[in-house]
């Protein structure tokens, strides 16, 4: 039987986050803001009994909270309790400050491997999501793309834990930051787009989400393709061409 | 600044900001009350604004002015940078404060102006009356701020350092040590938000012309792209400073004189993002449906603090006027075109007569 709060989330209903989803991408492109996803499937995660540590490159531990809190769950009172523990380099961003690029890397992943040792053993049955938001702000750092690609394979190596899953959001500001995008898309189970509409800015739709999911029993992939308007609380999906049932109904 | 969705009341009482019920922000002014009521009541504090420069980087100066001194005027602590100018210079030229606005839109306020059709919704209030500031302030750019004003206002003017200690952070040690800088203010004025204080304030960072040629150092003269790539560093570290401090950053950049790829990280770095396409020099200077205007203003990006939507205007364009006393930012309206017929002139010459004889029929 599907539960209350997806039947009231079309977002998470579109998305359907499966177990089988070990490696999850999520691409923001141009001026496109993809916060979004990452807020909702927190909130799936913490309605499944699910733990998250989570490394805060773009946003503020308070913008998660107050988002959160719309979708009906307490960030703070999940780090108090222990279901959730973050990393957050932004509180001293100069001591991050390196020119050995490789030991930032290296600092930055081993962090995050204790954290996450420390969610499963604490919660030896349930699953522990890494959320990391946003990976491309490494390239902000002038990290190379070469220990780009070594963080990103270590990361994906935690999935060797049956019950460790990783999501990672990152935005595609040119065609340079496509490195790395191209590099997640191949590893990821499921690939999710945030794009702006290509014909501008639309009082109606505020983008597009793809959505592509690669299983390891099928040879295809399956793709679906969703406008979205975001409000204050809420993100409301719809097929393409829809957006004016959307509203009047 | 972090954001919760309950501000504390000491953070409440800080002169020249107002709390955002709706989302726990709480927000400045910038100055310009029609970009305050663009941003959706003002610049979000622990934010990071993003201004991509006019090309003569006239207008782009003045949104920078009527920052500091708003600033001046509500006691906030005030650090500025610049490589292209004095900063003192630019303290020098602060518009002063007025209690009234020096050139109110005559369009909206008088009364010979009424809508003679559809005279029964005359009565009915309009979404373009003048509303009273809840924050900020009105001035005037034909005045200069008292000397005594300034100087009684925390201002700290920052130089450029010349190190034996190189640091291996940048490939230009300028951005370190501006860096380190702000740091250190905001540590000795404890602005930080763990910062336990009686009466707190804002520090407003103002960096003018950053990432411009004269920014660039001079021991290494060919490293510009390295360079330009310390700009996207620089900015996310001053991002991640904003936003653990009582702060908030206006940087202006020359962009025509840096690549787009550099532009587009510093654009997703910074929180709000206005480029100025000033008209000057240009084709459309000449243009006169846009002769009221002085250039573009486009909000490029207004990004989603404690919220799923942003409050973008959406797709309506806007221009901006300096006029003798102020700045303004208006919608873009298209005169009536009523005098088309003036302007088509009858050809005197070709093969049809197109000025008949009179006794042509």
């Amino acid at each position: 039987m599907e539960c209350k709060w997806q039947e009231s989330n079309p977002l998470l209903t579109a998305i359907n986050l499966q177990p089988s989803d070990r490696i999850v991408s999520t691409f923001e492109q141009g001026l496109s803001d993809a916060n979004f996803i990452t807020t909702n499937l927190m909130k799936k995660i913490f309605s499944e009994d699910g733990k998250i540590c989570l490394l805060i490159l773009h946003n503020t531990i308070g913008h998660y909270h107050n988002v959160l809190k719309c979708l009906g769950h307490d960030l703070m009172q999940k780090l108090k309790d222990g279901h959730a523990t973050t990393i957050e380099p932004l509180k001293n961003i100069t001591d991050f400050l390196t020119s050995d690029k490789e030991t930032l890397v290296k600092h930055l992943f081993l962090a995050i491997r204790d954290k996450m040792n420390k969610l499963l053993v604490s919660h030896p049955n349930g699953r522990v999501y890494l959320i990391i938001d946003d990976l491309s702000h490494l390239l902000d750092l002038d990290v190379d793309v070469k220990y780009m690609t070594s963080f990103i394979n270590y990361c994906i190596n935690l999935v060797q834990n049956d019950r460790v899953h990783v999501i990672v959001s990152y935005h595609i500001a040119n065609a340079n930051d496509k490195v790395i995008s191209n590099c997640l898309r191949y590893v990821s189970n499921l690939v999710i787009d945030i794009s702006p509409l290509k014909t501008g800015i639309s009082h109606d739709v505020t983008g597009i989400i793809s959505i592509e999911r690669r299983h390891s029993t099928d040879v295809a992939l399956r793709k679906s393709v969703l406008h979205y308007k975001a409000y204050d609380r809420e993100i409301k999906t719809f097929a393409p061409g829809e957006a004016i049932y959307h509203l009047y109904k | 600044m972090e954001e919760n969705s309950k501000l504390p009341k000491s953070v409440l009482n800080i002169p020249g900001t107002k709390p955002n019920v709706q989302n726990g922000q709480l927000l400045l002014s910038s100055g310009i009350p029609s970009l305050d009521e663009l941003t959706g009541g003002g610049f979000p504090v622990g934010s990071v604004v993003f201004i991509e420069e006019d090309k003569q980087c006239t207008y782009a100066k003045i949104l920078l002015k009527y920052f500091i001194a708003e600033g001046v005027v509500c006691g906030h602590s005030t650090f500025i940078a610049s490589q292209d100018m004095s900063t003192n210079s630019i303290m020098q030229e602060l518009p002063d404060v007025l209690s009234f606005d020096p050139e109110p839109d005559l369009n909206k306020s008088s009364n010979d102006m009424e809508m003679k059709i559809a005279f029964r919704y005359q009565k009915l209030p309009t979404s373009d009356k003048p509303k009273e500031l809840d924050i900020g302030h009105f001035y005037d750019l034909t005045r200069v701020m008292p000397r005594s004003t300034i100087e009684r206002s925390d201002i700290t003017n920052w130089s450029k350092q010349s190190s034996t200690n190189v640091p291996n952070t940048f490939s230009n040690p300028d951005y370190h040590y501006l860096l380190e800088d702000i740091k250190n203010k905001i540590q000795s004025g404890h602005f930080n938000v763990t910062d336990k204080v009686q009466q707190r304030s804002i520090l407003r960072v103002g960096l003018h012309a950053l990432g411009s040629p004269m920014w660039f150092d001079r021991s290494f003269t060919g490293l510009t792209i390295n360079q330009h790539r310390d700009l996207n560093m620089f900015m996310f570290c001053l991002r991640a400073l904003m936003r653990s401090a009582f702060a908030i950053a206006i940087v202006t950049v020359p962009s025509h004189l840096i690549s787009k790829h550099i532009i587009d990280r510093c654009i997703y770095s910074s929180d709000i993002a206005i480029k100025l396409q000033s008209f000057a020099g240009t084709e459309l200077e000449n243009n006169s449906v846009l002769a009221d205007y002085h250039g573009y203003f486009q909000l490029t990006k207004l990004a989603a603090i404690n919220s799923f939507a942003s409050k973008h205007p959406g797709s309506v364009e806007y221009v901006y006027k300096l006029r003798r006393k102020k700045f303004s930012i208006e919608k873009l309206h298209l005169p009536p075109g009523f005098d088309d017929s003036q302007n088509k002139k009858t050809p005197s010459t070709g093969c049809g007569s197109s000025t008949k004889h009179l006794l042509e029929f």
